[in-house]
């Protein structure tokens, strides 16, 4: 099973062996406890998600029309998972749409912090990673899905009820604060 | 023509720049380098973050098994628990099969006359003194860990609460400045000896393998040792912690002592509270004032001025008492030299253990009562209170859940966290009081103190709501977190606490268990709530 094209194990997965199934599994879990664990925050919930998603992916494979590559495709279904299990935790995601109305506040391109590339280095990577987990979870959730998920604004937009100008400003301002915590660690 | 905003060019690093906008930026790129720099600058940043998010968490690293074979973490933690109910109960009942001798069943904290007596005895103990000197000693101790504790405290909170930094350092010099003035003389060797031709004028710590005092202190005795012995004076109290005691000096003050004997020959000033295996206040002993002990063998030939108060194995009196002697606990028996000033009050488990001599004179009335246990399973009224009680729980979880849905939602999850809670727990259980002590011993934290302590008892109760829940959710397996799901999985979580509370042994056991665990919950979810809310 292991050496098998992804092509194939999805065949035998859509009709439900379960060799396939466990393949896909160890050949994903994990990307998506990953993808997990930075949108929900704490090891045990993004274990048990984990489960879940692969549990559900028995009943939801037959669904995968290969429009878009496999991992791409399981990504954004566990990215819905972790958004619904957030939205379940009764967060308020009304907190994000309050922030739009000083979307345009932001400044132009001046002597503010300096990108984060210009003072990230490799030691430092650790330390981002753990902020990215400290960030507040209005500016994770869509960091997570831009640049883990890889979702378009669009996609990100619609999956949380936002605008997508706000879905920019988001990741902006999260971005803005890993600099901030990344020129703190210097 | 300006540059544009920096959000603008991050939206183009991302690919999301679309239409006539998009093409103006391009526009100006072609002719503005500091702005090209800056979105080649901000593609870098997306690559990195890329990268950055691609190394997976530490915790990723385990992802091998199967789902479908992965035992999920609630049904390992269930499987070391019941392994270790089992174990319990299995020693447990090892244990009660030894026969423990008649005389230790006091002891034994598995037999519920055990652990009744050594709660009381314990509260009993302290209520009548034994705290005050206790807790006199233990302000030395106490204002040591305290500094350490402020010193930790200060590292930790300075770094999370920088600004109140010059707040924490009043509170030090305050706390540092009422430090109570500590006069002692400490001693420690081998051997510990106060000579017969010495004084020492202070109160005197003594640790060594033998303390013995021939001479005179002139204050308290504090000693710790393997064998502390009193033959001279001790003007203060005689506070031991040792293997034996023996008095055959003076102690003008009291004796508190946890010993595994204690042997009085000579004076006692005051009274003596002691926690022993074996008290005896020989022929020659005399104690000015009353006794009160828990103790496996209480022998007394000599005179005890006041009353008696013994929670024994065995009590065996040829001496005086002046007033009362009340005893509980096995056999009692008064030779025909006994002679008791006041009433003899008797709890005994059979009446052919108590032996009084004919000529044995008992001044007051004569009290002796067979305690006869009746099981509370077959008592409709325990049935009925434990309805009420269940209720009661339903009715706090409900209301907990109306108010503070967010709060106790997220601490019944806690609850899952397994052994992170329980140790939590127990270190919230044993710190908080340790935490309140130090309050109120500096005055300035009293209502502090009271407050942490009404929310201490209050999270105490609520522990089982909390596990309750999680337990009915975990059984139920129910996802969802709807009101009636959740009533309806602490409903069913707090009906198996309550019958698993009564099974013998490891029921105790249990309860203790569901205490540390929702308090570690509650503990947890508390620290995360007090974190400082996601700004936007």
């Amino acid at each position: 099973m292991e050496e098998l094209e992804l092509e194939s194990v999805l065949e035998l997965a859509r009709g439900h062996d379960a060799d396939a199934l466990a393949e896909l599994y160890r050949r994903y879990a994990r990307r998506v406890f990953g993808l997990c664990r930075y949108l929900l925050g704490s090891t045990e919930t993004a274990e048990d998600a984990t489960s879940e998603v692969f549990l559900k992916l028995q009943r939801s494979i037959d669904s995968y029309d290969g429009s878009v590559p496999f991992p791409s495709w399981l990504l954004r279904v566990a990215s819905n998972h972790c958004i619904d299990a957030l939205r379940r935790k009764q967060r308020e995601w009304q907190v994000i749409g309050e922030a739009e109305a000083d979307a345009a506040l932001l400044e132009v391109a001046g002597p503010g912090p300096s990108p984060l590339s210009e003072v990230i280095s490799a030691e430092l990577q650790a330390a981002i990673r753990q902020a990215i987990a400290r960030l507040p979870e209005n500016y994770r959730v869509p960091l997570v899905l831009r640049y883990y998920s890889d979702l378009s604004y669009d996609e990100i937009a619609q999956r949380l009820g936002l605008k997508r100008d706000h879905v920019a400003v988001l990741l902006f301002r999260a971005k803005r604060e890993l600099r901030r915590v990344a020129r703190g660690r210097e | 023509m300006d540059c544009f905003p920096e959000l603008t060019y991050a939206i183009l690093a991302d690919g999301e720049l679309a239409g006539e906008e998009a093409h103006q930026v391009r526009n100006h790129l072609a002719a503005c380098s500091r702005c090209r720099e800056l979105v080649e600058t901000l593609r870098a940043e997306n690559r990195i973050l890329e990268e950055v998010l691609r190394e997976l968490p530490q915790e990723a690293g385990k992802w091998a098994g199967l789902p479908w074979l992965r035992r999920s973490w609630v049904w390992g933690d269930l499987a070391i628990v019941a392994a270790m109910l089992a174990l319990g109960a299995a020693v447990s009942q090892w244990f009660d099969q030894q026969r423990v001798p008649e005389m230790l069943q006091w002891l034994n904290p598995f037999s519920s006359a055990g652990g009744m007596n050594l709660i009381f005895n314990l509260s009993y103990y302290f209520g009548h003194g034994g705290a005050a000197v206790l807790t006199h000693y233990a302000d030395i101790a106490g204002w040591v860990s305290l500094l350490g504790l402020l010193g930790s405290s200060a590292l930790l909170l300075g770094r999370r609460w920088r600004r109140s930094r010059s707040g924490l350092c009043l509170l030090t010099v305050l706390l540092a400045l009422s430090l109570p003035s500590i006069a002692l003389e400490r001693r420690h060797s081998e051997f510990v000896t106060v000579a017969a031709n010495e004084t020492v004028d202070d109160s005197l710590v003594a640790a060594g393998n033998t303390v013995r005092i021939e001479g005179v202190v002139n204050g308290d005795l504090l000693a710790f040792g393997r064998t502390v012995e009193v033959s001279g004076t001790v003007k203060g109290d005689l506070l031991s912690w040792a293997q034996r005691t023996e008095v055959h000096g003076t102690v003008e003050g009291h004796i508190y002592t946890f010993s595994q004997s204690l042997d009085v020959g000579g004076q006692v000033g005051h009274g003596i509270y002691a926690w022993v295996q074996s008290l005896r206040v020989d022929d020659k002993g005399h104690v000015g004032d009353g006794i009160v002990a828990g103790a496996a063998d209480v022998g007394l030939e000599g005179d005890v001025m006041r009353s008696v108060t013994v929670f024994a194995g065995s009590v065996d009196v040829s001496g005086n008492i002046g007033r009362d002697l009340t005893m509980t606990g096995g056999d009692l028996t008064l030779a025909n030299s006994a002679r008791v000033g006041g009433n003899l009050t008797a709890r005994v488990r059979r009446q052919k253990e108590v032996h009084i001599a004919d000529r044995a004179t008992i001044g007051g009335k004569r009290d002796i009562q067979v305690r006869v246990t009746k099981t509370r399973f077959a008592q409709p009224k325990f049935y009925f209170f434990q309805a009420v009680w269940l209720l009661a729980a339903m009715l706090v979880g409900w209301l907990g859940l109306v108010f503070f849905p967010g709060f106790f939602q997220g601490t019944t999850q806690a609850v899952g966290a397994g052994w992170r809670s329980v140790g939590l727990g127990f270190a919230v259980l044993v710190g908080a009081p340790v935490a309140m002590i130090v309050g109120v011993a500096t005055l300035v934290g009293i209502p502090v103190s009271l407050m942490l302590l009404a929310l201490y008892l209050v999270a105490i109760y609520l522990a089982k709501v909390w596990v309750g829940a999680f337990l009915g959710k975990v059984l139920l397996k129910r996802a969802t977190a709807t009101t009636r799901d959740w009533l309806l999985g602490l409903l069913v979580g707090l009906l198996i606490i309550t019958v698993a509370g009564f099974i013998p042994f490891v029921g105790g056991l249990m309860r203790f268990g569901v205490v540390c665990l929702g308090l570690g919950a509650f503990a947890w979810q508390l620290y995360h709530a007090s974190r400082p809310a996601a700004t936007t």
